[in-house]
């Protein structure tokens, strides 16, 4: 279902001397940059760098994690308490990443949709809300609960129908209390295979920098692109078509 | 019963007393006492007599208050000197409750069915809740907690924001929108003033506050006065990192599409002028074109109409002579302006929803007069309030001001103000 990391981008691209001038626009002394709606890192246009958008629901129950794994994406920091989120709330991340054939540099723009689990069970039009023209799903288990993980396939099933045109992957949380785990290393092969799903596994603090969520973030850019260059090949116009508009976003 | 400095916030089924939960920043206080506080609430009221408040020797404070027959709050401040007023207490409870209702609506907490279920659906609001306890000791200069008015920031350029505003909220096919400056009311819609009530104003803020790290939200709300019952439709923007913009609507329209189709519309040209207000914002609450005399500690001034106010804590004060005395901290100034401010409305500019027990004072008791202006000289500094029918003004001078002549500096003052910014 997932293509094997590293088939169409550049992996580990964040470590090369080339990507320094593309991350350096994500960055700002040090720490992630902050991108308001009507921000987006701009190259010089000579560059002919394009922002492709995409739409990524959190999904996953109460406690599992949504907001923290939202915010450390973002390389804000963390919430270090419970505090349930009551409503929709979405973040903007950007990534830049390396074609493998065309030595092409893009900037991904995912929206994080994080909805609270509360309020998805209290107001019916959050989960529409969530699920509109969305492009992939995150979905979620905890490695501290074991629950969880047994939910995932009923969770995968609930959100999303067989024909929803959606990438998926999985991730776990809280791994940094593998002292705590519930979910054994077989647990998670064994989960692969039936699915197809690749899983990540989330924890700890974010100040390794961007080592630590670019597995994620990769991934997310390798299939979403690859989701909608097959989708272009099958209306039969080039994966070029396929380039979303960039929107009117101004230079910072 | 508590530690200087310390807030406790508890909530209980009114009827039965069973605890649903405590907020603050000590040790939770044991049930036993818990449990008395309860206790004596009931007592009272099993022999016709209400308490309120009470307030020990060594200065700490319990406030009580039952909403709706059905929940009881009680707040307990340590004692130690420190500057938790009566009023302000007495806020917090008024804010916890509405911030409830804004989450949860009425009819679960007027209706109380299932007390575990209700102590669980309360969790959503602690972030809510441990925001205002905060705000009680704020040092950034937010009052719209104690003053129920919306903390405002008066940009320079409020003609192209206000018009961009108007037609964005009308797009979303809104009547209530407001943009926001790092935390602070920039510019509203006409309806956003006139038509929710301040305690509504207030508690937005304040919910728009704990999301500003969010780039967007879509978040279901109650009005505590203008709809209990059913909730509405928040949704808000951050267009830069400490701008954002929200509107109350309906169903319509979604937030992919406000948020795809409407923002870069409305407000995409505007960027320089959000990107001023905030460096305005950095600076001051009002324009460079209002000028202050340099020994303004500190000053709140409300507009009584609109309910909004601004607070002015100057960060260095220019053009002192060598041997001026140095500014108090600005969060002493703060709590100081926010003391007078009480002080001010319980005993000289009282009104019905200032009134509370502690006001000793006789003075106005069988008085038909409006006192109109009050003035304190403290160690610390000199205190003076101006009412007219459509403003207040707090102001904190410094003590090197001869007392006669802080009636002329406050006049002065509030039309400095009010005539550079029509405020
Ligand atoms: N140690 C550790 N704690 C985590 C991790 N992720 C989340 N947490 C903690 O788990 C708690 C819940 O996390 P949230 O992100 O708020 O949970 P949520 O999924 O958004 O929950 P709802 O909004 O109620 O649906 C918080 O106290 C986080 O600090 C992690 O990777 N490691
Ligand atoms: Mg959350």
């Amino acid at each position: 279902m997932s293509i094997p990391p590293g088939s169409i981008i550049v992996s580990d691209w964040y470590h090369c001397a080339d990507s320094r001038e593309f991350f350096s626009k994500i960055l700002h002394k040090k720490k992630r940059r902050k991108f308001g709606l009507l921000e987006a890192p701009m190259m010089p246009p000579h560059m002919n760098v394009d922002i492709v958008r995409y739409k990524v629901l959190i999904s996953g129950k109460s406690g599992v994690g949504k907001s923290a794994l939202a915010a450390r994406l973002a390389g804000l920091e963390l919430p270090k308490m419970h505090y349930e989120t009551t409503g929709i709330e979405t973040t903007v991340v950007f990534w830049p990443v390396r074609l493998k054939d065309s030595g092409r540099v893009l900037f991904f723009r995912f929206e994080l949709w994080d909805c609270g689990e509360s309020a998805m069970r209290r107001f019916d039009h959050m989960l529409p809300s969530c699920k509109e023209q969305v492009d992939g799903i995150l979905f979620l288990f905890s490695f501290t609960d074991r629950g969880s993980f047994d939910d995932l396939s009923n969770q995968i099933s609930r959100i999303t129908e067989s024909s929803d045109r959606v990438v998926k992957l999985v991730v776990g949380t809280k791994f940094d209390l593998f002292m705590h785990t519930d979910v054994t290393e077989s647990d998670i092969a064994h989960f692969q295979e039936v699915w197809g799903l690749p899983v990540f596994r989330v924890g700890g603090d974010v100040s390794a920098g961007l080592g630590e969520v670019a597995p994620l973030l990769n991934a997310l850019a390798e299939n979403l692109w690859h989701q909608d260059c097959m989708a272009a090949s099958t209306v039969s116009i080039s994966p070029q078509a396929a380039l979303r508009e960039t929107g009117s976003e101004i230079t910072v | 019963m508590l530690q200087a400095e310390t807030l406790q916030l508890l909530c209980l089924t009114a009827s039965s007393g069973v605890p649903l939960f405590s907020r603050g920043s000590t040790k939770q206080l044991p049930f036993s006492v818990v449990g008395s506080l309860n206790g004596v609430h009931m007592f009272g009221a099993g022999h016709g007599a209400q308490l309120s408040s009470c307030e020990t020797d060594r200065g700490s404070r319990v406030v009580w208050e039952v909403f709706q027959e059905s929940l009881m709050l009680i707040a307990v401040s340590g004692g130690g000197g420190s500057g938790i007023s009566e009023l302000q207490l007495r806020r917090l409870l008024e804010n916890v409750w509405n911030c409830m209702v804004l989450v949860l609506g009425q009819d679960e907490l007027a209706n109380i069915r299932n007390v575990e279920r209700l102590k669980r659906e309360l969790r959503s609001c602690y972030r809510l809740f441990d925001l205002l306890l905060e705000r009680v000791n704020d040092e950034q200069g937010f009052m719209g907690d104690l003053t129920r008015c919306a903390d405002c920031l008066l940009p320079s350029t409020s003609a192209l924001l206000q018009d961009a505003l108007d037609s964005f909220a009308q797009a979303a096919e809104s009547e209530f929108g407001c943009l926001l400056v790092r935390g602070r009311v920039a510019q509203a819609t006409e309806k956003w003033w006139s038509r929710l009530t301040s305690q509504e104003v207030v508690v937005l803020s304040i919910l728009m506050h704990s999301l500003s790290n969010a780039s967007s939200c879509d978040y279901p709300v109650f009005l505590p006065q203008g709809s209990p019952t059913v909730a509405i439709r928040l949704l808000g923007f951050q267009l830069l990192p400490g701008v954002h913009v929200c509107v109350l609507c309906g169903p319509k329209p979604s937030l992919y599409k406000a948020e795809n189709e409407l923002v870069s519309r409305f407000w995409s040209t505007l960027v320089e002028n959000l990107r001023s207000c905030l460096e305005q914002a950095d600076r001051s609450t009002v324009p460079p074109s209002v000028s202050l005399r340099w020994d303004v500690q500190a000053l709140l001034l409300i507009n009584r109409e609109s309910r909004r106010a601004v607070t002015v804590c100057p960060r260095v004060r220019g053009g002192a002579p060598a041997e001026a005395t140095p500014l108090l901290s600005s969060r002493r100034r703060l709590e100081l302006l926010r003391l007078f401010y009480t002080f001010a409305v319980t005993r000289y500019f009282t009104s019905q929803e200032t009134s509370v027990s502690s006001a000793s004072e006789d003075f106005p008791q069988g008085f038909t007069h409006v006192p109109v202006q009050c003035y304190l000289v403290t160690e610390e500094c000199k205190c003076y309030g101006l009412q007219s029918p459509q403003h207040q003004l707090f102001l904190l001078m410094d003590l090197s001001v001869p007392t006669f002549a802080l009636r002329t500096v406050a006049t002065q003052t509030l039309s400095a103000i009010t005539s550079a910014t029509a405020f």
